[in-house]
């Protein structure tokens, strides 16, 4: 008894001082966003914040960010949106409907999923040139509306439904779309969650793409605009840590509130990053 | 006509009954109209630029300026043989990967074996070190641009409490590539936690209890039963860790503020892509280094799976 009892202090001994320094720098995004800037420009720097609740509505009028806020939440609604939609039909086609060439399109989806996105960023910029769509909205999340990865969560989800259940709803004069829709889809909702989970995470951290094709605050994400703010003025570091605290925020409350399914999306995929 | 027969029995599809062929074409045409939103967006923003970024890597084409002009090889032989730039940011690639994959992983496998088990809190602790992963990178980069900063920042402030001399971080050529990585690290470790717990949890406790029963120690369970059971694991996260981090760009664009630090210090090829694409546009140049950073990307899933396929048992 008394063994495993020193077994079990000896775990948190060693995982609660690393599991802090792994929060350490959520804790110092808190401390340096509640500060007077001569406090960070100090040597050695407090430790505690002063409390300087005035820093987030200072940095609320600095920069444009409302607007940022709203970009961010219409790309990242129209990403997920898409995705959603263009996984369930795809997921379901591969699954549940036979058609000529299923074995070829379902090899070009496999070929597809180890190209590195990297490689298309300059034909794809050349595209929305010609598409007239920098600096849009749209080109924030259309390149993205659909993945591979999806799609195979759908396609293994929907094998997993009992044949009785189509055979059933065809007996009622049920089509493909309309099973789809009012049967198999909501019967699905655990891999909708994960697909729009993973899709949330994505489309609000999105970096790259965005800062490629947007150039102005109207159609910029928090993210891009963040980065700008960093760059432009390193007189302000209270306010810019005001301004990461506000875009982390809403991540971490999804964070807390579907860390299960968040955490098992990305444990069997390996994506993000 | 039974929606879930698995792909194989399109084999049989090909000798068909000819009077069942209007049904078929029509069921093809509802299948394809399910997959055409999806098709269109992967054709034309993945399949398309993947073929085409070849083409283009045969031009010398400035975006802005003039009109794409053939030069056949000429960008790789200047990429491979006279630009030290593009060798310098493979170098750093390198050495960003060879550093911060195994840090990561064996962090990520030590804290998995610490918290694998039933204990109070456990859910919070892995909470904790999986937050930074589902975290903006520009937003907890800017912080950690506090906490490296070396007159004012924490760490600094921390070495010199410890005697320990204080380096310059990112703004020093010899410890941004450090600086960079031990960023990498914390954002990334929770990912490797989370799927080396995945990977504990398939692992029998019979196997380890009965290894107990007969006397062995817990660190030589740990060596003989639980870290060979664990190799698929390991290789999964080998694969995708040393992918992501061939790709590194975020932290090198925030952290440099868009010059690559100082003599170029933190260039990887990401942040060179990106440079010669959207900072010169000079996209045929682009166009070859994304064809090279392919090549290499294959050419790293190659080796490994020649390499470590053997090794890994599977129960």
């Amino acid at each position: 008894m008394t063994h495993t009892r020193a077994a079990l202090l000896t775990r948190y001994a060693l995982a609660v001082p690393l599991a802090a320094l792994f929060l350490f720098p959520f804790y110092w995004m808190l401390v340096l966003s509640l500060n007077r800037p001569d406090a960070i420009l100090s040597f050695p720097p407090r430790l505690l914040p002063q409390w300087q609740f005035g820093n987030y509505a200072e940095v609320w009028r600095f920069a444009n960010w409302p607007g940022l806020f709203a970009n961010t939440v219409i790309t990242t609604a129209g990403r997920v949106l898409l995705v959603v939609a263009t996984s369930t039909l795809a997921g379901y086609a591969f699954a549940s409907m036979r058609f000529v060439g299923k074995a070829a399109a379902f090899g070009l989806l496999l070929a597809l999923y180890m190209v590195p996105t990297e490689v298309t960023l300059v034909p794809n910029y050349i595209t929305l040139v010609h598409a007239g769509w920098i600096d849009t909205y749209q080109a924030q999340f259309i390149p993205f509306a659909a993945n591979v990865f999806g799609i195979f969560l759908m396609r293994q989800y929907f094998l997993t439904l009992p044949k009785d259940l189509w055979e059933a709803a065809q007996l009622d004069g049920c089509n493909h779309l309309r099973y789809l829709l009012s049967i198999a889809a909501p019967l699905a909702r655990p891999a909708l969650v994960t697909i729009g989970l993973l899709q949330v995470i994505e489309g609000w951290n999105a970096f790259l793409w965005p800062l490629i094709v947007t150039s102005t605050d109207r159609v910029r994400p928090l993210q891009v605009g963040l980065a700008a703010f960093s760059f432009t003025d390193s007189t302000r570091p209270e306010l810019l840590a005001a301004g990461a605290f506000m875009t982390t925020l809403p991540v971490l409350i999804l964070f807390l509130l579907a860390q299960r399914q968040l955490v098992g999306g990305i444990a069997s995929t390996g994506i993000r990053g | 006509m039974d929606p879930s027969r698995p792909l194989s029995d399109h084999a049989a599809v090909v000798a068909l009954d000819v009077a069942e062929r209007p049904r078929r074409s029509r069921a093809s045409a509802a299948a394809y109209a399910f997959l055409s939103p999806a098709l269109l967006v992967l054709l034309v923003f993945l399949l398309v630029p993947a073929v085409w970024v070849f083409g283009l890597s045969l031009f010398r084409w400035d975006l802005i300026a003039n009109n794409p002009a053939f030069v056949g090889l000429a960008n790789f032989e200047r990429l491979f043989l006279r630009d030290d730039l593009w060798w310098q940011s493979v170098r750093q690639t390198v050495y960003y990967t060879a550093v911060s994959v195994p840090a990561g992983m064996a962090l990520g496998l030590a804290l998995a074996v610490l918290l694998n088990a039933r204990m109070p809190g456990r859910h919070l602790l892995r909470g904790a070190v999986f937050a930074p992963y589902v975290t903006p990178f520009v937003a907890t980069i800017v912080i950690w641009q506090w906490i490296f900063n070396p007159d004012y920042g924490v760490l600094n402030s921390a070495l010199a409490g410890l005697h320990l001399p204080r380096p310059g971080w990112i703004h020093s050529q010899d410890w941004i590539m450090p600086a960079i990585i031990i960023y990498g690290v914390w954002q990334h470790t929770g990912l490797n936690l989370v799927i080396y717990l995945a990977g504990l949890a398939n692992i029998p406790a019979e196997m380890e209890e009965a290894a107990r029963v007969d006397g062995a120690r817990s660190w030589s369970v740990f060596w003989r039963i639980t870290w060979p059971l664990l190799s698929p694991t390991t290789y999964f996260l080998l694969f995708i860790n040393l992918i992501s981090s061939f790709k590194v760009f975020v932290p090198v664009y925030v952290f440099t503020q868009n010059t690559g630090g100082a003599n170029k210090a933190a260039e990887t090829i990401g942040f060179y892509l990106y440079q010669q694409a959207f900072a010169f546009f000079h996209a045929g140049y682009a166009g070859a280094i994304s064809v090279a950073f392919f090549l290499l990307i294959l050419l790293l899933t190659g080796v490994q799976m020649r390499f470590f396929s053997r090794r890994v048992f599977y129960a």
